[in-house]
């Protein structure tokens, strides 16, 4: 482990590249809260930004543009009517704690938020919703996911930050053997992760997606560690 | 080729959600950004896929870009390698062995470094760089273009991981000495 004042060490090395996955999350998630590190890791980009220009460019295929182009148009229309949608949602969180409703009327409403969005371009293909909660009153986390494009995004509702804990997001369907990860997800703000090419549209579509409490950057193993504390399953969003 | 304050304008217009200038931003610097990467992850098919998600967050953050503190190339090509870097980290998709033609960096050659970093800053780093031991200068020129992680620099020096953890520490910490003396 890194002696706690070899601040700069780290930094350094986290700019070069050299530190493993564990670390290298450590890090990122670390100069989140440490202003001193940051900056560390902002002077560092700068000392050796130079050497980039070692490396001799290459042009990307042709066809890449119109393919960010079509990412970007998902996204944006997907989600500016879902950030809408969560920030209505999640001033009748407390209303609905109160509530005892049902995870189906919890969905079902959240199609009514963003049905409300009409204004929003109708994004192409079809769009999944899942609403992971630990009961009924506590959704955490809404994924939702295009499937054309594989694009999922996952917007944090009610989820508490843990000290020096990450929330991770795992797909589970029984055709993939052991849950696989989707990434470490932000507690307060979007996260929008491409990361499901790999996966195909009827396994998205049924399988259960859980979230478990790791340790800071996420599973060190690749397997969940942490007790799964919310999880859901997707619905079709027709709505929106 | 665009300028360091033509760039800018078009990354402050980018923040403002101007496709047109995302086009234009894209055209000037994704050759760069996809040699970048793919030095990096070796394959082009998780390079492209790696530049296409560069280039929405570059999208998403244009916001956060500040000419003061970075300039423009700098500024993505940092993302562009942390995202790499991150990627190749998970897993590295392919043997170093695989590709040995792509692992040509002049890193044995300080003269070549010279020639090939540009500007004021890259003459300095190219001078500090030409005072650190050949193979120092070699690991951290690897570590940097080429994303070799300590464990596999350590199968590539033949020397344990902590001792090139504190090559690494002290080489850096020499450069830094270096550049702002």
């Amino acid at each position: 482990m890194t002696e706690p004042d070899d601040i700069d060490g780290l930094a350094a090395e986290y700019v070069l590249g050299t530190l493993d996955a564990g670390e290298r999350a450590a890090v990122a998630a670390r100069r989140q809260r440490e202003v001193a590190l940051d900056a560390a890791i902002v002077s560092w980009e700068s000392r050796l930004a130079a050497l980039s220009d070692v490396v001799p460019p290459i042009a990307p295929p042709s066809g890449l543009f119109s393919k960010i182009e079509a990412r970007l148009h998902a996204v944006s229309s997907v989600g500016i009517s879902h950030a809408a949608a969560v920030v209505a949602l999640t001033r009748r969180l407390n209303s609905w704690r109160v509530a005892a409703i049902t995870a189906s009327s919890i969905a079902a409403a959240l199609l009514v938020a963003f049905g409300a969005t009409q204004f929003a371009p109708k994004p192409k293909g079809k769009n999944l919703v899942a609403v992971l909660q630990k009961d009924a009153q506590s959704p955490a986390f809404l994924v939702s996911v295009n499937v054309d494009d594989r694009v999922m995004t996952v917007r944090p509702v009610s989820a508490k930050h843990e000290a020096g804990k990450s929330y991770e997001l795992w797909i589970i369907h029984e055709s993939l053997g052991k849950p696989k990860s989707l990434g470490v997800v932000d507690d307060a703000a979007p996260t929008r992760a491409p990361t499901l090419a790999a996966y195909k549209p009827d396994v998205l579509e049924a399988s259960t997606y859980a979230v478990t409490l790791e340790p800071e950057g996420g599973s060190p193993s690749g397997d969940p560690t942490g007790p799964i504390v919310f999880s859901g399953k997707m619905i079709e969003a027709t709505g929106y | 080729m665009t300028t360091v304050g033509e760039l800018s304008n078009l990354l402050l217009r980018v923040a403002e959600r101007d496709a047109a200038a995302f086009k234009v931003v894209y055209g000037a610097t994704s050759s760069k950004l996809y040699g970048i990467i793919l030095r990096i992850l070796r394959r082009r098919d998780v390079a492209d896929e790696v530049l296409q998600e560069v280039y929405v967050k570059i999208w998403d953050r244009a916001s956060d870009f500040n000419p003061a503190i970075a300039s423009p190339i700098t500024w993505m090509a940092t993302i562009a390698r942390n995202r790499a870097i991150d990627e190749v980290r998970r897993k590295r998709p392919e043997s170093f062995e695989d590709h040995p033609e792509i692992v040509d960096v002049p890193a044995d050659d300080p003269s070549a470094l010279s020639i090939l970093m540009r500007g004021e800053d890259g003459r300095r780093l190219a001078d500090c760089l030409s005072r650190l031991d050949d193979g120092k200068r070699q690991m951290v020129v690897l570590a940097y273009c080429d994303g070799l992680s300590r464990d596999e620099l350590a199968a590539q020096y033949g020397q344990p991981v902590n001792t090139i953890k504190t090559w690494l520490r002290r080489s850096l910490a020499q450069l830094k000495g270096c550049l702002s003396s």
